[in-house]
């Protein structure tokens, strides 16, 4: 039998997930869309992890980190569940040990992470404004006509990117589409999308921190090679895209599950029950709460939201 | 007959949280009673969008909010105009403008106030004056009101600031200093839900409006010497203050501050070796996102401390 240790990563637009042993190998992985149904992504995502693993691996813990962690940890009764600032820095520094900087851009998140000696020392989030991220760049790609995949070698073509506007995403669209009237090619449109994610990023995320090598840029958007370009055009140094860019969050919690020391044997079985959330508006006092209640085959396992005592049960 | 008692009106915003003791014991003092309109919940924060514009900061929407509140159940509702304290600097416009604000939108209110700007000779000991004899009150003891009220805020205020010290100095608990308006980080609405989620981390919340204020303004030149606006000097000193004592910084502001977003941004560029986070709170926040900044701020300060240990 070999020990094997689950980390899940349930974020706004994919989820992911891993299964790594106790030397930290990657023995099952995948990547998925959660197109606005976290459950059934997760439900998917063990399916689809199970038939990579042979019979002899047993999942001892499980974590999950990302927008969705408190849901999907309370439904696989999860071991560790932690934000995904600290749980991409682990699973980063676990590939790159030496790593000073690590850029994030996920689909409605984007982070600034510093390092130094292989902890984290500084961080910076975007604020209320989701400019610049995956779910813009997307909205962009469909507007545009391409499909987001394709976005990266599009802005490679390009040899004058456009000049975009891309503090908000609603200025930028209108920008984008006046652009295109007047004549500005796709490619370079598409590539000055790219240079203004990259130049939003580091005026607002970035802003007062300070860029050392080895840098490492991770993210849904990593895999947009038009970004990743424009970034090393900006910042001068060359920027680190891992393969297993995008899994280095489900990988640090799957550590983090597995350092925590509290083993429980883990049934994928669980990808057939029936998990139900409810979510309403509490109203026996005047803060009306969103309180959300989570059911496994209709029984009541957890619920959160209540700021009082009148909003349990 | 004994007349009754007059009922004045204090919403529980904005400059309430700075200048509570002086204001109630001054009315106190004066023979009136006074009700605060209570804690602020998202009925308060409804009606105060409803009652405010669009570009009004959430700070004072909620405001609003609180002097709907009071509407029909006081005789009058205090909202003072503070634009000044010397001809250096100066409060957020909104300060100076909310009597007119809550006059023009609320038709049915009648309003006390006084006025403070110095910049225009218009002393707080005059201000009070004048506010007391306009309720038909003897001078002398008007004068007598303002002076003890005086004096207990001051002493309040010295006693937080000692408080504050104290726990700087004894405890081995991570130390936060959180920068807000003080209408920001004890409104239950805005400030709570993060103080309360610090506190469930193990976290010992330090205020940067506790500290003295005299002393901070006088510190805050170090970081700039053109900071404007004193309501941010008197709470930015507190990071030259306490640099030595705590373990990272939050500032904490809500959604459109002006002086906020320009003096926040400076600090940002310009303090160097201690962990900082910036959390804005707009009216639609949820507060799934703030946990998330919140607890990877407490794991990258415990790390760092760890090691600083070592």
């Amino acid at each position: 039998m070999e020990r094997a240790y689950l980390g899940i990563d349930v974020g706004s637009i994919s989820t992911k997930g891993v299964v790594i042993n106790d030397s930290n190998n990657i023995l099952a992985e995948k990547y998925l869309w959660t197109e606005g149904n976290p459950i059934q992504a997760v439900k998917n995502l063990l399916n689809e992890l199970k038939t990579q693993l042979n019979d002899n691996i047993k999942v001892k813990a499980v974590g999950t980190t990302g927008s969705a962690r408190k849901l999907v940890g309370t439904i696989l009764n999860a071991q560790a569940i932690k934000n995904e600032i600290t749980a991409h820095a682990i699973g980063t520094t676990s590939l790159y040990p030496y790593v000073k900087t690590i850029l994030e851009i996920g689909g409605q998140d984007s982070k600034i992470i510093i390092m130094d000696d292989g902890i984290v020392v500084d961080y910076a989030m975007n604020t209320l404004c989701a400019a610049g991220t995956g779910s813009f760049l997307s909205s962009q790609a469909k507007r545009l006509g391409i499909e987001v995949d394709e976005f990266g070698t599009y802005a490679l073509k390009s040899s004058s990117p456009t000049k975009i506007a891309a503090r908000c995403t609603v200025f930028a669209e209108s920008d984008l589409v006046h652009k295109a009237q007047i004549g500005h090619k796709k490619e370079d449109i598409v590539a000055g999308l790219c240079k203004a994610v990259v130049n939003n990023y580091l005026n607002n995320v970035g802003k007062g921190k300070k860029i050392r090598v080895p840098i490492v840029f991770q993210g849904g958007v990593s895999k947009n090679i038009g970004v990743t370009k424009a970034f090393e055009e900006s910042i001068g140094e060359k920027v680190i895209v891992d393969e297993h860019g995008h899994l280095m969050g489900c990988l640090g919690i799957a550590i983090l599950a597995r350092d925590s020391k509290c083993e429980q044997d883990f049934d994928f079985n669980i990808k057939d029950m029936k998990f139900e959330t409810k979510g309403y508006e509490c109203e026996k006092c005047s803060n009306n709460c969103e309180i959300i209640k989570v059911y496994r085959n209709e029984e009541l396992i957890d619920y959160w939201g209540n700021k009082c005592d009148n909003g349990a049960q | 007959m004994m007349k009754d008692k007059i009922k004045v009106g204090i919403p529980r915003g904005l400059l309430y949280f700075k200048h509570e003791v002086l204001w109630k014991t001054f009315f106190e003092e004066l023979g009136c009673n006074v009700v605060v309109s209570p804690e602020t919940n998202k009925e308060n924060l409804n009606k105060g969008i409803h009652y405010s514009i669009d570009e009004s900061c959430l700070s004072a929407k909620i405001y609003m909010g609180h002097v709907d509140w009071l509407r029909n159940k006081v005789d009058y509702v205090f909202v003072p105009r503070i634009a000044s304290y010397s001809k250096q600097n100066q409060t957020c416009t909104k300060f100076f403008a909310m009597p007119d604000i809550v006059e023009n939108t609320f038709k049915d209110i009648k309003i006390l106030k006084y006025n403070l700007d110095i910049a225009n000779g218009k002393t707080e000991r005059a201000g009070f004056i004048k506010l007391g004899l306009s309720l038909n009150k003897n001078i002398v003891k008007v004068l007598f009101a303002y002076r003890k009220a005086k004096y207990k805020q001051l002493e309040n205020e010295r006693k937080q600031t000692k408080e504050q010290e104290d726990i700087l100095e004894k405890t081995d608990k991570i130390k936060i200093l959180i920068v807000a308006h003080s209408y920001n980080i004890y409104d239950k609405l805005i400030g709570f839900p993060v103080q309360d989620y610090l506190k469930k981390l193990n976290i010992e919340v330090i205020y940067a409006d506790k500290a003295s204020k005299d002393e901070s303004i006088r510190a805050s030149y170090k970081i700039s010497k053109s900071l404007y606006w004193i309501y941010n000097q008197e709470i930015l000193g507190a990071i030259e203050l306490y640099k030595e004592k705590i373990d990272g910084i939050i500032f904490l502001t809500t959604f459109p501050c002006g002086p906020d977003s320009l003096v926040n941004d400076l600090c940002i560029r310009k303090i160097k070796n201690i962990p900082l986070s910036y959390i804005l709170i707009d009216e639609l926040q949820g507060e799934a996102g703030i946990h998330t900044r919140l607890e990877s701020f407490v794991d990258i300060i415990t790390a760092r401390r760890l090691r600083l240990c070592l």
